[in-house]
């Protein structure tokens, strides 16, 4: 019973999905390096570092399943206990907004809203403060860049920035 | 006589008013990121890689190899007052440093580590004049194979001192080998892995790239966990040293700089495991080794020369060979690159004026550094107190501006969050990003020289074996791979290996 649940355990862990992961990549890899033609070894081809690399990858990736479902490793979520994992998070909803945002709006309505939010959502700055660093350091980023040094930032279709 | 011939060409070119304002620059910046905690070398330099593109390129390598040694100097700063190491060649500088700040002793903390650092720094200086022209004549020799050798040596050394499990390094270096090779092959010109993006045509960029792993992953782990910050508020009193304190630290100082210097040359060596190494020499060789974690200056004076001179002889592989040691001198090879220039063994000939203008520009830069560092502390301390909460949205801000300048292109800011996101989710599994940004950069040269070796041999992969440097070589490398597999190696292994990306 206990031997069963051990084995349980161990197919349950971060380790095993990261050598998955890598396993996946490495066959992405070989099947890339076979299309793009291996050559012959006294001619290698486009694909012939690609394919040997893919190999290698594969033989890690064995090699860390191997390890993970022998000895064991902790849960996905076990990683990510004693902190506060969703500030990451949002961190990365408000780039990945950010990023959407940045060609159609431009550099200044995309980044002053960016930096306002990640101010007041994360760990929260009095807005007396916030405020001004959000509007006043992007703007400033700006003008040293667009004006000072000529460097054109995306503009959007409001024209602002 | 030709060396100080060279030294006295290369003082001619750093003492240019505009190379040593791009000097004093650099080292200031270079402090600052040392003093700032989640914000790095590698995340500074890679910000700073488009605005060299301004300057001659003497200017701009000036002051890109000013942020590398004036962070060793800066990040000893924050380990000692606040007990957080402001870059990761001063994590073991916390143990002592921090403890000797408690005690009241802060000011002979931060003397003996800049003036160690400055020791170590200028030894190290006239070791890269010494030996960089000789190996440069050697190196001119060096064929297809012994580069790809080399290579292979480096990313092996890297993955075997990097922290967590070797295949999950050696994982990480293939994966950075694969994105390395993105976009047009440089012999056949056909497109790889483009996928019909015509924005991977020329392959994806080192600062997007690195910016992702190491800014932006480094910004999404310091917020996820409440740093506690411990720092000194006492007023800092006697920064120099007493004759006691110099009489426990010159040794430590002199066996350091040693030290750090020879792990600087190695191949995926640099400062971070150079600090450790000496902390543990010094433990091992003091007479009262139970003084070590409780304030021992030797603990302060042996890992801070240590990383100052690692940092002076990384410079020796990537001036001589053109193969960078570490991600930092990956990323002044980017600046090299986009110069139009090679290093190699022949930029010390035909580029005379670059070299030892650079390498005396690091002379000036290390006297600056001290000024910088004794007086000024207090302005650094004030500096540790801004808030992480107002500092972190600042560092993504400046990532993003840092990556659309160095192309003018948004692709490269989507790349950069692509990477930042995925950096996290690695970190997070215990993957270490410092193998695969030094793999991306090899990755093409890599490539390249293994194709031309088979070539020139014909298909005898006995080329490899028979040049006796390219054999040497891979048989080193060959043990590291092995050694994890012994018991006894592995425990080792454990012990000097580093978060390289911290």
């Amino acid at each position: 019973m206990n031997d069963k649940t051990n084995v349980k355990l161990r197919l349950n862990n971060s380790e095993l999905w990261g050598g998955l992961i890598g396993l996946a990549l490495g066959g992405f890899v070989i099947w890339q390096g076979v299309k793009l033609k291996l050559g012959t070894i006294n001619d290698p081809g486009s694909g012939y570092v690609l394919f040997y690399t893919g190999i290698l990858m594969c033989v890690f990736a064995v090699s860390i399943i191997i390890s993970a479902i022998t000895e064991g490793g902790p849960t996905l979520a076990s990683r990510w206990d004693n902190v506060s994992w969703g500030k990451p998070l949002l961190v990365i909803a408000c780039l990945t907004a950010f990023s959407f945002a940045l060609e159609p709006l431009g550099f200044l309505l995309s980044s002053i809203p960016l930096m306002l939010l990640l101010l007041r959502l994360i760990d929260p700055v009095r807005w007396t403060l916030a405020i001004p660093v959000a509007v006043l350091v992007p703007l400033g980023m700006w003008w040293v860049l667009e004006r000072v040094l000529l460097i054109q930032l995306p503009s959007g279709l409001f024209g602002m920035g | 006589m030709d060396t100080l011939v060279n030294v006295a060409h290369g003082f001619g070119v750093a003492l240019l008013p505009i190379n040593l304002l791009y000097c004093f620059i650099g080292v200031f910046i270079g402090t600052l990121v040392g003093v700032l905690p989640g914000i790095g070398p590698i995340s500074a330099m890679s910000l700073l890689l488009p605005v060299t593109l301004s300057g001659t390129p003497e200017s701009g390598i000036i002051m890109m190899a000013g942020i590398y040694y004036g962070s060793m100097y800066g990040g000893s700063t924050t380990s000692i007052l606040v007990n957080i190491p402001g870059e990761a060649a001063s994590v073991v500088t916390c143990i002592d440093g921090h403890q000797m700040a408690k005690q009241g002793r802060a000011g002979p903390a931060l003397g003996i580590s800049a003036f160690g650092s400055f020791i170590a720094g200028t030894f190290s200086l006239v070791a890269l004049m010494l030996v960089a022209p000789r190996l440069a004549g050697i190196a001119i020799a060096f064929g297809p194979a012994e580069y790809f050798s080399l290579m292979v040596l480096g990313l092996v050394v890297l993955t075997f001192l990097t922290q967590g499990s070797m295949p999950k390094a050696l994982l990480m270096a293939c994966t950075g080998v694969v994105l390395g090779l993105i976009g047009l092959d440089s012999i056949t010109a056909q497109p790889r892995l483009t996928f019909g993006r015509m924005e991977l045509i020329d392959g994806i960029g080192l600062v997007p790239v690195v910016m992702g792993l190491f800014g932006v992953a480094e910004v999404l782990l310091n917020i996820e966990q409440a740093i506690k910050r411990d720092i000194i508020n006492a007023r800092i009193t006697q920064l120099l040293p007493t004759k006691a304190d110099w009489q426990a630290s010159a040794g430590p100082v002199a066996r350091g700089t040693v030290l750090g210097f020879l792990l600087g040359i190695l191949p995926g060596g640099g400062a971070v495991v150079a600090s450790f190494a000496s902390y543990a020499l010094e433990k091992r060789l003091s007479k009262t080794p139970e003084r070590f974690g409780h304030g021992a200056i030797e603990g302060v004076a042996g890992p801070e020369s240590a990383n100052n001179a690692a940092a002076g002889g990384a410079f020796i592989p990537l001036m001589t060979l053109g193969i960078p040691p570490n991600v930092v001198m990956a990323l002044l090879l980017g600046a090299f690159v986009i110069h139009g220039l090679q290093p190699g063994p022949l930029l010390i000939t035909q580029n005379p004026g670059l070299f030892w203008g650079i390498v005396a520009s690091m002379y000036i830069g290390n006297v600056m550094l001290l000024i910088l560092n004794l007086p000024m502390i207090g302005m650094w301390v004030q500096l540790l107190k801004l808030p992480y909460n107002i500092l972190f949205p600042l560092i993504i801000l400046f990532t993003i501006i840092g990556v659309y300048c160095s192309s003018n292109n948004v692709f490269d800011v989507y790349v950069m969050i692509a990477f930042g996101i995925i950096g996290y989710f690695m970190r997070k599994l215990g993957y270490e990003p410092a193998p695969l940004v030094l793999a991306f950069v090899l990755g093409p040269m890599l490539e390249n020289n293994l194709r031309k070796s088979l070539i020139l041999s014909q298909g005898d992969l006995w080329t490899f074996v028979q040049r006796p440097i390219s054999a040497a070589c891979l048989v080193l490398a060959l043990v590291l791979l092995v050694a994890p597999l012994l018991p006894a190696l592995r425990k080792k292994r454990k012990l000097v290996a580093l978060d390289e990306g911290a």
